[in-house]
């Protein structure tokens, strides 16, 4: 997505026409591997736009002034585009809401998304701050179970060598 | 090993978690619950024994995820800092699929005590410059193949069989190098839904001999 004035201008110019396309229906995310039901999600013009409690709900990310962000880390929007990402419902009543755009949020941190329309399920993938993790030769942390269900995360592990192995049953 | 401060964290894709796995983690406790097994079963699972490494169940494949891998088993070593000094790569620790694969675990097995024993002096342990080259982070289309792959296992999961397969197939097509995709898929389904079988995919490639490129090691430096 580049910058400039013209596409600036034509977003105004889909937000002006979108809303009459919106199609409001019931959502599954999955967000980092946690799967949430959005009872009230709209989706235009191929994108998903969630109200920002299901945000948070959701993937724990939240709108502050300084950008879409969770715990330490933070996404700052582009300013010219926050129109592209926060939609606030029209009106000043109490039942207003703040949208906010999980697909374009997901091209601005690139990280990919599938979809299933028929069953209006949406699966976000790792973000590249999460791919990138790797080339750094650190090994990417991860919290499992046992069998017994007891969780065990990896960096609890440091100080001692480790041979991480994949296997599988099937 | 155990004693030098090394630990096997062995980690099971399993989309069925362990319902499935389960019984290959800790056989004895999976026979001790099913008295009408076969009685060689039982034996086998005997002599396997207790458990003795870290053993987790990953329903997500989040580990192949996290670390880009296409097949199992694939091993990764780790230092005492968190650091990764051997990346992905074939980790056979014993035997039962020789016939399968043609690999020896043995120069593995002798490749993985050389650095329990020597640490960051190990000839196995990969220079930074060397693996800066060979881990890169996932493009975008493997990126997405995962992505439509985990939407296959949550489809799956809600219990949409029919509506998964189109995710799976489409995260094998993104990925073609991933056998995970393809086995995990045919294991939760069939392998007709998918117009092909494992053995098919074997031979495409050239066999189960080629099937595991067998992992780099300096060979003649083992001896010291």
């Amino acid at each position: 997505m580049k910058a400039s004035m013209s596409s600036g201008l034509l977003l105004i110019l889909l937000l002006a026409t979108v809303p009459a396309a919106a199609k409001e229906l019931r959502a599954t995310i999955v967000y980092d591997d946690a799967v949430t039901d959005i009872t009230s999600a709209r989706e235009e013009a191929d994108q998903l736009w969630i109200t920002t409690a299901d945000l948070k709900r959701a993937t724990r990310f939240e709108v502050k002034p300084q950008g879409v962000c969770r715990d330490e880390l933070c996404f700052p929007l582009p300013k010219a585009k926050r129109d592209a990402f926060i939609h606030k419902d029209a009106g000043a009543s109490r039942l207003s809401q703040s949208w906010f755009n999980m697909t374009a949020f997901a091209q601005l941190v690139h990280q990919p998304v599938a979809h299933d329309a028929a069953l209006a399920t949406w699966y976000f993938g790792l973000r590249s701050d999460q791919r990138q993790q790797l080339s750094s030769l650190q090994a990417p942390d991860f919290t499992l179970p046992d069998l017994q269900g007891k969780a065990h995360r990896l960096s609890d592990f440091r100080g001692k060598k480790i041979l991480l192995v994949t296997w599988a049953s099937w | 090993m155990k004693d030098k401060n090394f630990e096997i964290i062995s980690v099971a894709q399993d989309t069925g978690g362990a319902k499935d796995a389960g019984p290959w983690i800790d056989p004895l406790q999976y026979v001790a619950a099913k008295p009408d097994l076969p009685k060689e079963t039982i034996e086998t699972a005997k002599k396997i024994g207790p458990l003795t490494y870290t053993a987790l169940i990953d329903e997500k494949h989040l580990v192949s995820k996290l670390y880009n891998m296409v097949n199992v088993p694939t091993g990764v070593w780790i230092n005492e800092q968190g650091r990764i000094v051997r990346p992905n790569e074939v980790a056979f620790v014993d035997d039962r699929f020789k016939k399968f694969s043609g690999l020896d675990s043995e120069p593995y097995l002798n490749a993985l005590k050389d650095w329990v024993e020597k640490g960051e002096r190990s000839a196995y342990v990969m220079s930074e410059d060397h693996l800066q080259k060979i881990v890169t982070a996932q493009s975008p289309s493997i990126a997405l193949a995962a992505a439509e792959f985990g939407l296959g296992e949550q489809l799956y999961k809600s219990g949409h069989q029919t509506e998964a397969i189109a995710h799976f197939k489409e995260a094998q097509r993104l990925n073609p190098k991933s056998w995970n995709y393809k086995r995990q898929a045919y294991a939760l389904t069939s392998e007709k839904d998918y117009g092909t079988t494992f053995r098919d995919e074997v031979q495409k490639i050239g066999g189960s001999k080629v099937y595991y490129p067998p992992p780099e090691l300096p060979g003649e430096k083992k001896q010291d």
